[in-house]
């Protein structure tokens, strides 16, 4: 089994599955109850919140735990404006995630939205997205890394514009594909969400980072867990999970990457090798080093996709989240991509955990489907 | 006081000498649609109506709920029994009327409709309506009766015992389950074929089901989706064989030796012929499509000609003459739409060609089915069927 799915989710670390076990079996209790065992398990959530607040450069206080990187979208966005309470322009990227997208089409009504366009790479262009900047803005959302072609957004650039045209605006980045995976630039953001599962932890716990001052009401209403912020039985588990995850990958940072890009690369030369394939998204070395989208002209994404299946070998047609859903690709659309480079385009998502020896198997088991699925081709 | 279910079927009536074997069929359909409440039901007929006792107060709306899907059930009423005295009866509407008003406060007008099957039964009926009516106007002040629009209708069956009830929930009618044979239901994922599924099930037939699937061309959760279609209609038809068919060797072979234009219809051929044979070995009599004249290129009257012309039995195509908003109502009424409608490729759209034959002839396609031996690749998609069997009850 090759499995280049990882940016759906990834194999969670069997040490940190060794730590949510732990923590559901021996350490269980809440960390709002008043006895010593429940202090421990608040303390452990208060190191791993130190822990995330390192990686980031940024303070504890300033760590939110949530479900996860839709949670910390959806709370980043409704979260500021239920606080800043005035009317005014809000700026997404056209290539952002649906826990982005949706909810800024759900503003449409009471907000003037608009999406700042993306280049023909899937970065969000610099000079459109200066073009909707304005005084009145009051939020912006831009993705680090896109989850589709991993196209890497200029970050600090963008935080300057902001502050040059938009003062008034927080920034909001939404981290999860690229959160340890490209080198961080620091803080130029005033929130930015994370996903565990996506580093090797656990599903269904994630990190948002809220700048200490900003104007923000949080989330879910009740105990009052998390300053108040995000009320909920404390995921003690998951985030202590994710931690020994988020460890393992900081620790190794630098040499992931470089395996990463490496397979990469020959999984790229592997397949430019074989007629009529043509890549997506941002020049290999200049993009994210886990993300490879090619399209494979005169052939349907999906049927490649069970093909390549039947060998044991597992990739995706767009994110996981739309493959549910037909018709056209928001995001390939948005850079432009359209037609047979769209029908036929995989992405391929790698982690530490893939070999060089899985790039070739997998350019050649492609080289082997790819004639006899456009002898049938629609006519 | 115990309670009941009263059960009124319809056009069983119309049948002669074979009426009892329609209603064994029934109470047979009955007792299995309430078998996994996990009560020791007892069915009863008496005189044109089913009676459903050792059912908890408690397991009285889910019961009902089930049995309006019980094809032949023209109609269900959740009744009390008491003894045949006066009192005892009273006593009973007083309070089965105040449960009906604590529910619904918009209840302000009723009738007494009683019935005397039991002529020993000391009081006639319009005395007993007469009195029934006015002890309720008694105890409940609020109401008046209105003879003829009552906002609530109160019942009162002297039988074996008195039955009353006060409300009756629609059946789904139809004749019992089994009572019609067997048929084998070509099922794609599509909306029509649930809906001729379910329709030709209310006549009485039990079902088998044969899905044909072009893995890689279609995907496992497409597979998955025609599962949940069956399990739908098995709540109306009881346990349903569904034979998967791997069907994309055929289709590549229709595909590279066949003329273009013609592959839809050649593949319907060749569909119908290994439903047939799935058929023969369940004891199916028939096959059922969910064909409406016209709709698309395949079901033109000349390409229904040729479909059939592939096969022997006869083809049950009860959505014939429908419309499709006709048949989407049904389907959300028999709740396959959602799921009809998911987003997966069905019959993959690379095979279908741009432009299909919509008046082939029988001799054409004959000819053309006859340039490829289709007999070893036929006996291999039904050697390789995957046979589930489907209960959703």
């Amino acid at each position: 089994m090759i499995y280049l799915d990882n940016s759906a989710t990834t194999r969670t670390l069997p040490l940190a599955a060794q730590r949510v076990l732990t923590a559901m079996t021996e350490d269980y209790y809440n960390p709002a109850a008043a006895y010593s065992p429940a202090v421990a398990a608040e303390r452990a959530v208060n190191n791993a919140r130190m822990t995330f607040a390192s990686s980031l450069g940024v303070t504890a206080e300033e760590i939110l735990f949530t479900s996860g990187g839709t949670e910390s979208n959806n709370m980043a966005i409704f979260g500021t404006l239920s606080a800043i309470r005035g009317r005014g322009r809000i700026i997404a990227g056209a290539s952002e995630h649906p826990s982005v997208y949706e909810p800024f089409r759900r503003l449409e009504r009471q907000y003037d939205v608009q999406f700042a366009c993306v280049d023909g790479e899937g970065k969000v262009s610099l000079e459109g997205l200066e073009r909707l900047l304005s005084p009145n803005t009051l939020f912006v959302s831009i993705m680090q890394v896109n989850n589709e072609v991993g196209a890497i957004n200029d970050i600090p650039s963008i935080s300057r514009l902001i502050h040059m045209k938009a003062p008034n605006a927080l920034f909001h980045v939404d981290g999860v594909q690229g959160y340890l995976k490209i080198p961080f630039s620091g803080r130029d953001f005033d929130f930015y969400s994370i996903s565990g599962h996506k580093f090797h932890g656990p599903k269904g716990v994630g990190v948002l980072y809220v700048r200490r001052g900003v104007r923000f009401s949080g989330g879910q209403l009740g105990g009052g867990q998390e300053k108040g912020l995000r009320s909920g039985t404390t995921n003690v588990p998951g985030i202590l999970g994710m931690e020994v995850a988020a460890l393992e990958y900081i620790k190794n940072a630098e040499a992931y990457r470089q395996r990463m890009l490496a397979c990469k690369q020959r999984l790229y030369e592997g397949l430019l090798r074989l007629p009529d394939v043509i890549l997506n998204g941002p020049p290999v070395e200049a993009g994210a080093p886990h993300i490879l989208n090619m399209a494979f002209l005169g052939v349907g994404g999906e049927v490649l996709l069970h093909a390549l299946e039947e060998k044991g070998i597992y990739v995706s047609t767009g994110s996981a989240c739309s493959a549910h859903k037909k018709g056209k690709n928001r995001i390939l659309n948005a850079m432009g991509v359209t037609g047979e480079r769209q029908e036929g385009a995989i992405r391929f998502s790698l982690s530490p955990e893939n070999t060089i020896q899985e790039m070739d198997e997998t350019a050649e088991a492609i080289g082997s489907i790819l004639p006899m699925l456009r002898r049938f081709r629609r006519r | 006081m115990e309670q009941v279910l009263l059960v009124r079927y319809g056009e069983i009536h119309l049948k002669g000498l074979n009426r009892p074997f329609f209603e064994q069929k029934l109470m047979q359909g009955i007792r299995h649609s309430l078998d996994p409440l996990g009560f020791p039901v007892k069915v009863k007929q008496d005189q044109g109506r089913i009676f459903v006792f050792g059912l908890p107060g408690q397991a009285m709306e889910e019961a009902v709920d089930r049995l309006s899907r019980v094809f032949g059930i023209h109609s269900i009423s959740p009744a009390v029994a008491v003894e045949k005295d006066y009192a005892a009866i009273r006593d009973a509407a007083l309070a089965m009327v105040g449960r009906r008003l604590e529910r619904d406060p918009a209840i302000h007008t009723f009738k007494c409709f009683c019935r005397r099957s039991d002529k020993r039964f000391p009081m006639r009926s319009e005395d007993m309506n007469r009195e029934l009516g006015h002890d309720i106007l008694e105890a409940y002040a609020m109401l008046s009766v209105d003879v003829h629009h009552p906002d609530m209708q109160v019942w009162v069956e002297v039988r074996e015992q008195a039955f009353l009830y006060s409300q009756e929930v629609p059946g789904p009618n139809g004749m019992p389950t089994g009572t019609a044979g067997r048929a084998a239901l070509l099922i794609s994922g599509g909306i029509d074929s649930p809906v001729a599924g379910y329709l030709m099930a209310k006549r009485g037939l039990e079902l088998s089901a044969v899905h044909f699937y072009s893995y890689p061309y279609t995907s496992e959760r497409a597979r998955d989706k025609v599962v949940d279609l069956t399990r739908l209609i098995s709540r109306y038809a009881g346990p349903i064989r569904l034979h998967l068919v791997p069907f994309t060797e055929i289709q590549l072979t229709i595909y590279e030796k066949c003329p273009p234009k013609e592959t839809t219809v050649l593949m319907r051929r060749l569909m119908m012929r290994i439903a047939e044979a799935w058929a023969r070995q369940d004891g199916a009599l028939a096959l059922i499509t969910g064909e409406a004249l016209g709709q698309v290129a395949s079901q033109t009257i000349e390409s229904l000609c040729v479909t059939d012309d592939a096969v022997s039995m006869p083809v049950f195509r009860p959505l014939i003459g429908f419309d499709k908003e006709e048949i989407i109502s049904i389907a959300k009424k028999i709740d396959t739409f959602e799921t009809s409608i998911l987003p997966y490729e069905d019959c993959c759209t690379v095979f279908v060609p741009q432009h299909p034959v919509t008046k082939p002839s029988v001799e054409k396609l004959r000819a053309s089915e006859a340039l490829v031996d289709w007999t070893e690749m036929i006996e291999k998609a039904i050697k390789d069927t995957e046979t589930i069997l489907v209960n959703s009850r």
